[in-house]
Parts: structure tokens; sequence; C-alpha cells
């Protein structure tokens, strides 16, 4: 019981920093941001009445909401599985004491380099349909890139946001998944070799179990960028085309995208983007939840 | 009878000014008792208090031009200002585009906003609204400043409820481009090109039909184009009103009415071009130049296309640079933007509003610059330079403009802008939501453009657009 | 598959000439696929003038210019802007560093009430979508009268959650019996973690200052909301005033991307070891 106490003041000191700055501009956004979802406010956005706690309701079952949490959870769907499956064969890939194979690690993990931004100005030069490269290169090989091009077209216009995105990621994912594999003991490999299994069987049953602590946290973090993610739609298709109703409007792009309809009303501004965090909540949990009892601990 | 009208195009500058002449005096002079009267209540302006600061005044001003050209020449004209005088010191910043502007200033706290900003035609209703603008109108009576060479026109948008709440700095209206080499290869005359929309749909068909072009016209669905604001365009032609209380001019708006049966022909007309491939829709048009890039299209050209006249000044540049060996400069025909109806367009681009800062010599040194920005020398270097219409006639008489205006391209949009009638149809919609309504808008365009039926999408796009003003005149009106 | 049996070569070269030949077409392949869009810009931003769009000369290293990297840089102003985002992404990195260290420290070794509660809403303030705090986040800054300011920009980054979760995962790794005896040794807390902790998670310190260097470089709504005034801008935002909306412009704006994009990829190059082996002693293992 002593003990419980007798840190307290060194907890407290060396606690502060943090926990001052993660109040301040963390817990204190969250908590204000769930007041003013309550409210409707002016086009200042600090005159404002209070409407009450079914106007975050109101905005779950509203057709815009609806739509964004339909394309925010299809985009999930299409970048966190094949982002992971192409880390983990990339990393696996270059798991091997090659000769130069620092360049090729190097040069797979440079993605990492490019912002959102960087990279979604990349892709439009290379999608857009009027100034696109490939596009222009490609549309006599490939019928999809012709007009109206990928991005212009409503069945195909997530996925040339996803490939932007899966391509920016990629670095990252490959990063860390290398950095597990290089932590998997040797030996592992040696007694299933020694058992005679063969490449995919060591894969399945050494490399795969081992890696399961990363896989599981890389997942998490990417199905929460995913969640969140807005600079690849405003730059690459404005949350459209819109003759096909919006295809590519996320509940983040909803909330701050130059052509979203609520952008100068932050109560329901307020209102979706707290919906988005218990939404990214919930997903973590299911995540940690499902995934944990698959998950082979190391230590 | 409309079609010799074209060669009015050629007209010269004195013409235009004789014009302008007799269209300001019908007007009533902004500054009269009627106007004074309407001010009272809002924050006052007195020029004299520059006089009053000891040293220079330092105000910041936050423009829009997200264009290199336009935004080189504002600053440039900024900083000639500076030079011209001791009194006011201008911080320019520019902060990209409207859309970039238009949040930022919103979300700002008041006493860290600009002391001037350049804000676009729709956002009039929301900026009043906000309760901090200084109106112009106060800073006008206080000088007796003479506003007779003005475009009365581009006055009065920017005109609520007999208040001039700012004052037109780049003025623009959409025009009609088309490639003069395809119309003459169709057999087309390339100097008479289409005026209404039936001539619209003839010319594309014989531009198709011929093989000249293989599109007779390009159009959009980009909110700020062919898919919000033409709509606001053709609405004023047909002299009918986009909301009630006349525009929201005379009385806050409370309901869009732009459903009307006229509207439903129209946009059938271009669903049936669009379908039967005499026109190409190129989709939302994110970077504001898929429409023109259309007619430059080397293998899959159109012919024509409908676009803002800031944009004249560009394509020129951009085709004087060769990029498109196709097509010259000389190939490209300007005319008044084509459609239904015999009145006049509406105005757009946007005006100089003064941020109420609370200090009178802040405002005082605003009103100065808003002044030096609008005189016509200013607005001779300034409309030569980038293609925008001169806020005034006057400095059509000036150089660099008198020489600009030579060519007929540029003197298109002055003189529609000229011709808009006093009529109450012809001031352009003021609601507070006018983005989002336009964002509404657009969104139905895009659907009836690729197929979707007309009347219900019509009128769902008014449904919405009515939800949004009462959603908005809920959150903004006390009570 | 004869190779996959058992042999007495060493453990790591163990594959025939064959597989090891396959494995480099593959690794050539894809390392072309992953770098094409790179060199597609590279080359964008190495040609001069308008006709480097839509040809498919652009794509060749012919006619390399530095007109257009020259001319970016000038017209973006990029140089005061890469300092701004280099002030910016140091000070926010050696903050991270700081904070990161002594929270997980005292989450590690120091016992006191509500540890388990405090550390679960430090890990739950990962989950805060940015979207969420920006938003309230700009008029703290702006009541603060911190807008336009290096301060404004910086402040609210300098904690995180994740920084603390690494670097408590390494100290939980590190011996328990060290503390003690450091302890006995009189060596209070802050010496503990100056001269024993902290060099001892020296890896992953390096992996979280070089991502946190990384996604401060990288941050644009941030810095979009809080500053309005030319002087403050940071260098992505000035990419994005490069693009002014003429088509032939585009490769100025490329130019833009790869003047921002390169000092990452050199600090990349350089530091790539650090961030494996740091990312190998701290998150991999739960």
């Amino acid at each position: 019981m002593r003990r419980r106490w007798r840190d307290v003041p060194a907890a407290a000191a060396l606690l502060a920093p943090s926990a001052a700055l993660l109040g301040v501009f963390v817990v204190y956004p969250l908590a204000r941001a769930i007041l003013l979802g309550t409210r409707k406010c002016n086009v200042s956005g600090r005159v404002c009445k209070t409407v009450g706690w079914h106007q975050y309701v109101t905005v779950w079952r509203s057709a815009p909401f609806q739509n964004a949490l339909g394309n925010t959870l299809r985009f999930v769907a299409m970048t966190v599985p094949i982002g992971l499956v192409l880390g983990v064969g990339l990393a696996v890939l270059a798991d091997k004491q090659l000769r130069g194979i620092g360049v090729f690690r190097t040069i797979f993990s440079s993605t990492i380099a490019s912002s959102v931004a960087v990279a979604s100005l990349i892709w439009l030069v290379l999608l857009n349909p009027q100034i696109g490269l490939l596009s222009h290169l490609l549309k006599d090989a490939f019928p999809v890139v012709k007009k109206p091009g990928l991005l212009n077209d409503g069945g195909t216009a997530m996925w040339g946001v996803a490939i932007s995105s899966i391509w920016a990621g990629l670095g990252l994912t490959f990063v860390i998944v290398t950095a597990a594999l290089q932590s998997v003991p040797r030996e592992l490999y040696e007694s299933a070799f020694v058992d005679g299994a063969g490449a995919w069987r060591r894969f399945t049953n050494v490399t795969l179990p081992m890696l399961s602590p990363t896989l599981l946290f890389v997942a998490v973090v990417m199905t929460a960028r995913a969640f969140q993610t807005y600079g690849e739609i405003d730059l690459l298709t404005g949350g459209g085309p819109n003759s096909a109703g919006r295809p590519t409007e996320t509940i983040a792009y909803l909330i701050y995208g130059k052509s979203s309809k609520i952008r100068n009303d932050i109560g329901i501004q307020s209102a979706t983007a707290v919906l988005l965090f218990v939404l990214l909540l919930v997903v973590s949990f299911i995540q940690f939840r499902v995934l944990e009892r698959r998950v082979h601990y190391a230590e | 009878m409309i079609r010799t009208r074209r060669t009015a195009a050629t007209l010269t500058a004195c013409v235009l000014a004789l014009l302008a002449g007799t269209a300001s005096a019908t007007t009533p002079p902004s500054g009269s008792a009627g106007a004074g009267d309407a001010l009272a209540g809002l924050p006052g302006c007195d020029p004299a208090a520059l006089d009053g600061a000891g040293g220079p005044v330092e105000i910041t001003v936050w423009s829009s031009m997200k264009a290199d050209l336009l935004n080189k020449t504002m600053e440039d004209l900024t900083n000639q200002f500076n030079a011209s005088q001791t009194q006011v010191k201008v911080n320019y910043v520019n902060q990209g585009g409207y859309e970039d502007t238009i949040p930022k200033f919103l979300d700002a706290d008041q006493r860290s906003r600009p002391d001037v900003v350049q804000l676009p035609e729709y956002m009039v209703r929301s900026i009043v609204d906000l309760n901090t603008a200084v109106p112009v109108g106060a800073c006008m009576t206080a000088a007796s400043f003479d506003t007779s060479a003005f475009i009365p026109s581009a006055l009065a948008q920017y005109r609520v409820e007999g208040v001039q709440w700012s004052l037109p700095f780049n003025v623009s209206d959409p025009v009609l481009l088309y490639n003069k080499k395809l119309f003459a290869k169709a057999g087309l005359d390339p100097n008479i090109p289409p005026t209404t929309l039936d001539d619209v749909v003839a010319d594309s068909k014989k531009l198709v039909d011929s093989g000249a072009a293989t599109y007779g016209i390009a159009i959009d669905s980009n909110f700020d184009n062919g898919g919000g604001w033409f709509l606001e365009q053709w609405l004023a032609k047909l002299g009918q009103f986009y909301t009630d209380g006349d525009n929201g001019r005379t009385a806050r708006a409370t309901k869009a009415t732009f459903a009307t049966p006229e509207m439903a022909t129209l946009l059938t007309q271009f669903q049936q071009m669009v379908a039967d491939k005499t026109a190409v829709y190129v989709g939302d048009n994110n970077s504001g130049a898929d429409h023109l890039l259309a007619m430059a299209d080397k293998d899959h050209p159109a012919a024509m296309a409908i676009s803002t006249s800031a944009s004249i000044g560009s394509v020129l540049t951009i085709l004087k640079g060769g990029q498109f060996p196709h097509i010259t400069p000389d190939d490209v025909g300007v005319a008044p933007m084509p459609g239904p109806g015999a009145k006049g367009t509406l105005v757009g681009g946007a005006s100089l509003w003064i941020n109420d800062s609370g200090d009178p010599a802040k405002v005082a040194a605003a009103w100065k610059y808003l002044e030096y920005m609008t005189q016509a020398q200013t607005q001779a270097t300034w409309a030569a330079t980038t293609g925008y219409v001169a806020v005034r006639t006057d400095a059509q008489a000036l150089e660099p403009l008198k020489t600009a205006l030579t060519d007929p391209r540029f003197t298109v949009a002055g003189q529609q802008l000229l011709d808009i009638p006093a009529a109450p149809t012809s001031a352009g919609p003021v609601v507070g939501p006018l983005l989002e309504v336009r964002t509404a808008v657009a969104e139905g365009v895009a659907k009836i453009l690729t197929g979707a039926d007309v009347a219900a999408t019509l009128q769902e796009m008014q449904d919405q657009a009515t939800e949004l003003i009462t959603d908005y005149n809920d959150r903004n009106t006390a009570g | 598959m004869p190779s996959d049996r058992p042999d007495d070569r060493p453990a790591l070269d163990r594959s025939s000439p064959a597989r090891t030949v396959g494995r480099y077409v593959l690794l050539v392949v894809v390392a072309l696929i992953v770098l094409a869009p790179v060199w597609a810009i590279l080359m964008q931003s190495l040609k001069s003038g308008p006709d480097s769009v839509r040809h498919p000369r652009s794509l060749l290293p012919v006619d390399l210019t530095w007109d257009t990297l020259r001319h970016a840089w000038r017209a973006g102003d990029l140089g005061r802007l890469s300092w701004n985002s280099l002030v910016m992404s140091v000070l926010v990195t050696a903050g991270v560093l700081v904070t990161s260290l002594t929270a997980a420290y005292a989450f590690a070794f120091l016992h006191f009430p509500l540890r388990r509660g405090l550390f679960a809403v430090f890990l739950a303030t990962m989950l805060v979508p940015a979207e969420v705090t920006i938003l309230i986040n700009k008029r703290t800054i702006e009541s603060l009268g911190w807008k336009n300011s290096m301060v404004g920009l910086v402040v609210p980054l300098l904690a995180t959650g994740m920084g603390t979760f690494l670097l408590r995962q390494v100290f939980l790794q590190l011996p328990q019996e060290l503390r003690e005896a450091a302890s006995l040794d009189g060596l209070g807390h802050a010496k503990f973690l100056w001269e024993v902790a902290a060099p001892l998670s020296r890896p992953t310190l390096a992996a979280l200052g070089l991502l946190t260097f990384l996604t401060t470089w990288n941050q644009y709504l941030w810095p979009q909301s809080v500053v309005d005034d030319t002087a403050h801008r940071t260098l992505q935002i000035g990419i994005a005033h490069l693009d002014n909306g003429r088509v032939d412009n585009i490769n100025l704006v490329t130019a833009g991307t790869v003047i921002a994009a390169l000092p990452i990829a050199v600090m990349l190059i350089a530091f790539q070891r650090h961030l494996v082996r740091g990312l190998t002693a701290g998150a991999v293992k739960g």
C-alpha cells in the first residue's frame, strides 16, 4: 500500500506533460465535439442552440451519412486486405539474405516517403482521363482507362482511390512486417524443415503464427487509417462522380470535403465526426476480440 | 434578329461607354437617401478616420485567385497601391481558391479575420448573416463615391434589401467558346455561332454528321459551371426566379422555385444530346478545365463549350504555348451564352468585402484600398491582363484595356453584362447556403445528363434545395 | 521439389540457383511496379514546359532539365516553406520523444493509483480521428492567440498515445532487476531514465523519431487549419498552392511533390535499418 502511493509525485511529474497535452488537444476536443453534435449553429459556428441527442440519430439515418458509411466500409474492405497481403508478400519476398537485397528493401519501403497529398497527386497525374499519362498511354491496351476513365466512372472510381491508397500505405506495412519477420527465430524454420515441411507449409505453420501479433497491429492501424481517408478523395474524385450518387464520399470527406453539404454546419460536422470515432472504437474492439483468439503470441 | 446581335460583339469601346451611360442613367445612384435608411444599425464607415491615425495603417487582404496569372496581377496592383500612398500598408495573402478562403474566413475568430476579403458571388447572404461586415454602402455614402461608371448589374449583384454590401472587383459571365475551324469544316458560318439551345442542338448535329467534330458541345456538371452556375443563368434568361423573395433580394428566401417546365425542357435537351452523342459529358469536372480540354482533344474534339469569360485569357495563353498544335488561338471564337429566353444573364465573379475589425482607421484603410482596386486605371490593367470584365465602363478607354478590347472576343462578356435588364429576375439568387444548394443541384444535373428521369430528378433537386434553405434559416435567424 | 529437402548447406543459403534467380526476377518486377509512379513523376518534373504532358516521350529520360524544379522552388517559395516544415518536424519529433519517454517510464516502472485506467485513456487517444480534434483545436489555438505561429503548429502534436505505448512495451522488456539495482545505487528516476532506460531503448526511439518526423512533415490538414498567413505555411500547403489550375503547369506540381518527398526519401534510405530494428524491439512483441 505504501508502495502504491510512494511513486505518486514522480509519476505526476513525468506524466504531466503528456497528460496535459492529450487532455487539452485530444480529450477536451472530443468532449466538446460530442456536445456540439447536439447543437445547431449559425454560419460562424459560434451562435448555437441545443437540439438534443437525437441529432445523432438524425445524422446517422440521413441519406448522406448512410451513403458515406457504406462507401467507407467498402473502401476499408478494398484496401486493408489487399494492402496487408501485398505488404506481407513483399516482406516475405525480400526476407532472404541475397546480394543487393538492401536496395530492394529500400525500394519497397520507399512509398513511406510520400504523403497522402504527394501520392494522390502522383495518381491524379497518372489516372486523370484528360491529362493522365497512364490513361493516355494505356487506353488502347486497357479499355478500362478509356474515357470517361477510372475516376469518372461510378463503378471504378473507388478502385482508383484505393490503388493510390494501397500504394501509399505499402511502404509502412512492408517495413513493419519485415521487422517482425526478422525477429522470428531461425530455429523454428530449421525444425519445420527437418520435419519435411514445404515452403508453403513453413509459411502457414511457422511464419504466419509468429507474425500474427504484428499482423493484428498492422490491421488495426490500417483499418483506422482507412476509416479516416480524406486526402485521396479530395484530390482524386471530390466524392464523385456525382452521376453515380457520390460513390467515393467517405465519412471523413463528408465532414471536411470541398463539395460536402455539411461543411459549413459545425453541429452536424461534429455529430458526424463523433459517429466516426464511435465506429472506429467498435471496429477496433471487435478486431482485437476476434483476432486475438487466433493470434499466437510468441511470449 | 438575335443572330445579327452577334455583330454587336465587334462594337468598339466608345459604343460600350455610350450604352453604359444610358444604363446608369436609369439606375438611381447608390448612396441616396433610401440607402441611408437601410444602413441604419449596421457598422459605420468614416473614410476620414485615416487622417487621424499616426503613421501608416496596416491591413490584411485575403485574395482567392488560384490561377497564377490572376494572383500575380492582383498582387502587383496591391503593391502599386502600397507604393502610391503612405497612409495604408496592405499585407496581401493569397489563400488559394474560393473554396480555400471560404471555410477559413467563416471558421476564424472575428479578430483573426482579415480586413478585406475577396469572396465569390454565391457567398453574399452568408457573409451578411455573419453580422461582421461593414457594408461598403456606408463608405460610399460617407465618401460621396461616384458609381455612375460602374456596370449597374455588377453593383446590383452585391446589393441586398437596399444595402450595398461589397464592391465587385473581378466580374465575369458565362460565354460560349467555339472552334471556328470545325464550324467551317461542317459547312457552318464560323461567324454565326448558336444563340439559342435549339441552335446548339442543330449545329451540334451538323458538326457531328459532317464528321467535322466528334461532338458538338462539351458539357460538365461542376457546381460552379454547368452543374450549378449555368442553371441560375438560364433561369434568369427565362425571366424566372430561383427562389422566393425575388431571389432573396427583397425578403429572405425560404424555398427554391427553379423546377419550372422550361428548366425541365432545357435539361431534357441536354440529356438528349448526350444520349445521341452530339454532346460529350465530361463529368464533375473537378479540375475546372475538363470541358475546355474536351475542345482541345486531338482525336475526339468537341466544337463548343460554355465557360466563364475569366477563362478566355488562360485558354488563349495556353494555345499560344503550342501544347495543342491542332488548334490555334485564332480558331477560338467567343460568343454570348446560348440559351432559352431573351433576357440577360447574371453577374459572376467575386467582390471585396470589408470586415468590421472595430478599428475605424482600419475600416477607412480598407475602403481606400477598395477605391484603388476599382478605379478606372486599376480595372483597365486588371481586365486587360486577366480577361475579366472591367467593373466600370470608363476603364475601356484606358490602356492597356483599350488595346486588349480590339480583340472582339474580350468584349463579348462585357457587352452581355451591360445587356442585363433591370428586371428583378436578373439579380442572381442570394441564398445563405447557395454553395450547398449548387452542390445538390450539380448532383442532380450529373444524374440527368447520364440518363435519370428529368422531371423527378429536377423536383428532387428543388426539394433538397428547399430543405437546405430551411435548415440554414433555422440556424441563422433568431427565434 | 528437391531443394526443399534438408541438406548440409548453411541455413540461410539453402536455395538452388534456379530459385534464387527466380526470386531476383520477381524482386525486380515488383520493384519496377512499385517504382513506376515515382519514375513517371520524376520524369515529369525533369521536363520543360507543356509538352511533357500527354506525350509518350514524357516518360523517357530525354531532354531533361532542372528548369521545372527550379521554377517550382522559386514560384512556390519552397525554400522558406521547407524551413518551416523542417523546424516544425524537428520540434514535434523532439517533443514527442521526450513526452513519450517520461510517460512510458511512469507507466512501466512506477506504481500509482489509476495506472491501468490512465494508460487505457492514453491508448484510446490513438483512436480519436483527427477529424474530431481539428475542428475544436483550431479554435483552442485561436483563443490562445497562437494562430499563425510555430507554437500553434507544434504544441498540439507534442504528445501521442502511440509513442507512449511503443516505449512502454520496450521498458517492460527491460529486466525489473535493473531498476532495483539502480535504486540501490541511489539512482533517482530522472537519472535512471536518461542514463539507463533511454539508451537501452535507442532503436525504438530512433524508429519512433523517424515515424514522427515523417508524419509531421506530411501533415496537411492541421497546418492548413491554423495558418493563414504566408510566413508560416508549410511545404505540403505550398505544393497545393503550386496547383494553379493550369493544365500545362501540371509538371510544376509534380516538381513540388518531388521536392517535398526528396528529403524524406533520403532520410529513409539512411535510417531504414533503425526503423526496422526499432520496430522489432517495440510493437512487434505484443
